[in-house]
């Protein structure tokens, strides 16, 4: 059997399992960026109250390895509060909430770097504020955090593979059944880092092109 | 006419203004001096309205603000009809050498297309006006940041040691062109090093050191100073020249 016919005979069993994957990712990505988002704009504003709260729980979260939250998460605490919960969602709120905070913390650090100075230039030539926001401030933030984004999304949906350890049918725990069924580990994981590669290497390659197309110096020099 | 009194600016327990009086009159070049840390740029942004003063009063043309300011008072920005120009100097980077100048322009100079063209002749632009910042020199930047102050049509213009970063030539370039704005009855608010173009362009001479007016009048203080410590200054200036 080459790849291709583990492929073709086990195509619905992978669709299945790159449903699940994708499913996983598009919610980490879309919570990531839509609640991250939100919490790094408000932690830019309210520095005290919403900002170094954040910072402080980003930093623990930092400190525990992923693959330990996820179990904690799965084991522990279901234990304690006598719960059992579709593993599915235990992954995606785990790799969620890692999502959330590593997006707030480079949004709002990109917000707090943002040069003063150029806001003074928008203020002395009597630029409006919807000026200021829409025409200085939104382009330059977005061009500076969109690449280092979207890097961050690649790699938070290679670590939905953390998922299959706690029996998520995603599609590297399908691999894993299929290769223990017919054991050609080298064709089956091949396939596999291929299909990751198809996927993450055109993000990649347009956070890249972004950066350098995009990205300028912003001290002027 | 643009009149502060008794500006006092402190940051933390540091006092950096300490009752500075100032007239600034259109059509004229004022020339602020002073050693490094004396407040002149403190002075600049206070005068500006970038930073407010804790105590004070500045008046621009018909316009009073009364420091400090009353708790949750309007207060009327006066940009860009007063405009200033930094060291750094700020252009937008993801916006070309045009668009820096134009952007701003649109808001209130309905000539804007037809003026930047002027502009772009007056400094020699032609050839990098479409080039993004990075693409340019600092002689050319700081061209267009002077342009972008013009175009709004300022009737005070603020400039802070806009050509330290700059050789001879094309210090000596801006400078020359600063001369001509006193003819659209601009008033230019000026801190420069460059004592040359005080003594022959300025109307008047303003010499500061820590946070006072030392010495003011017109450009030939500089030649026979009242105060021993201008004279000091002036020596160690003609040293440094």
């Amino acid at each position: 059997m080459n790849v291709w016919d583990i492929l073709i005979h086990y195509h619905p069993a992978f669709l299945k399992g790159l449903a699940v994957t994708i499913q996983l990712s598009a919610i980490i990505w879309s919570s990531g960026l839509i609640i991250g988002g939100a919490l790094g704009l408000a932690g830019a504003k309210f520095n005290c109250a919403v900002g170094w709260p954040s910072r402080f729980l980003s930093f623990m979260l930092s400190g525990v390895p992923v693959l330990v939250f996820l179990f904690w998460l799965h084991y522990p605490a279901q234990a304690m509060f006598d719960l059992v919960i579709n593993p599915f969602y235990t992954a995606a709120l785990t790799l969620s909430i890692i999502n959330i905070f590593a997006v707030a913390d480079q949004v709002r650090g990109v917000l707090q770097d943002f040069p003063r100075q150029y806001l003074i230039a928008a203020k002395v030539t009597g630029l409006t504020r919807r000026q200021t926001i829409f025409r200085i401030q939104l382009p330059l933030v977005l061009r500076q955090i969109i690449p280092g984004l979207l890097l961050l999304q690649v790699t938070m949906m290679h670590t939905t593979l953390f998922a299959s350890l706690i029996s998520v049918e995603e599609i590297f725990r399908v691999a894993q059944r299929i290769n223990a069924q017919v054991y050609r580990p080298v064709e089956i994981y091949t396939a596999l880092g291929v299909f990751f590669l198809l996927v993450s290497l055109p993000i990649n390659g347009f956070a890249f092109w972004l950066k350098t197309r995009f990205t300028r110096n912003l001290s002027e020099q | 006419m643009l009149k502060a009194s008794g500006i006092h600016k402190a940051f933390g327990d540091q006092h950096i203004l300490k009752g500075v009086n100032i007239r600034i009159a259109p059509g004229a070049i004022t020339c602020l001096i002073g050693p490094s840390g004396c407040g002149k740029t403190t002075l600049l942004r206070a005068l500006a309205l970038l930073d407010y003063p804790d105590r004070g009063r500045i008046e621009i043309d018909s316009k009073t603000y009364d420091f400090p300011l009353p708790k949750n008072g309007h207060t009327p920005a006066p940009w860009p009809r007063v405009t200033a120009v930094f060291q750094s100097l700020f252009l937008w980077p993801h916006l070309t050498l045009r668009e820096n100048i134009m952007l701003p322009a649109q808001n209130c100079n309905e000539n804007a297309e037809k003026d930047i063209h002027g502009l772009i002749e007056l400094f020699e632009m032609r050839h990098f006006i479409d080039n993004y910042p990075n693409q340019a020199s600092i002689g050319q930047r700081q061209r267009v940041a002077v342009a972008r102050a013009l175009i709004l049509n300022p009737r005070y213009l603020f400039l802070d040691e806009i050509t330290s970063a700059l050789d001879i030539e094309q210090s000596a370039r801006i400078l020359t062109k600063l001369e001509h704005l006193k003819e659209r009855g601009i008033g230019i608010f000026m801190i420069t090093h460059a004592l040359g173009f005080a003594k022959r362009a300025a109307d008047e001479v303003i010499f500061m050191e820590g946070g006072k007016i030392v010495e003011q009048g017109p450009p030939k203080i500089l030649d026979k100073p009242d105060s021993n410590r201008l004279q000091s200054f002036l020596s160690l200036a003609d040293i440094a020249a």
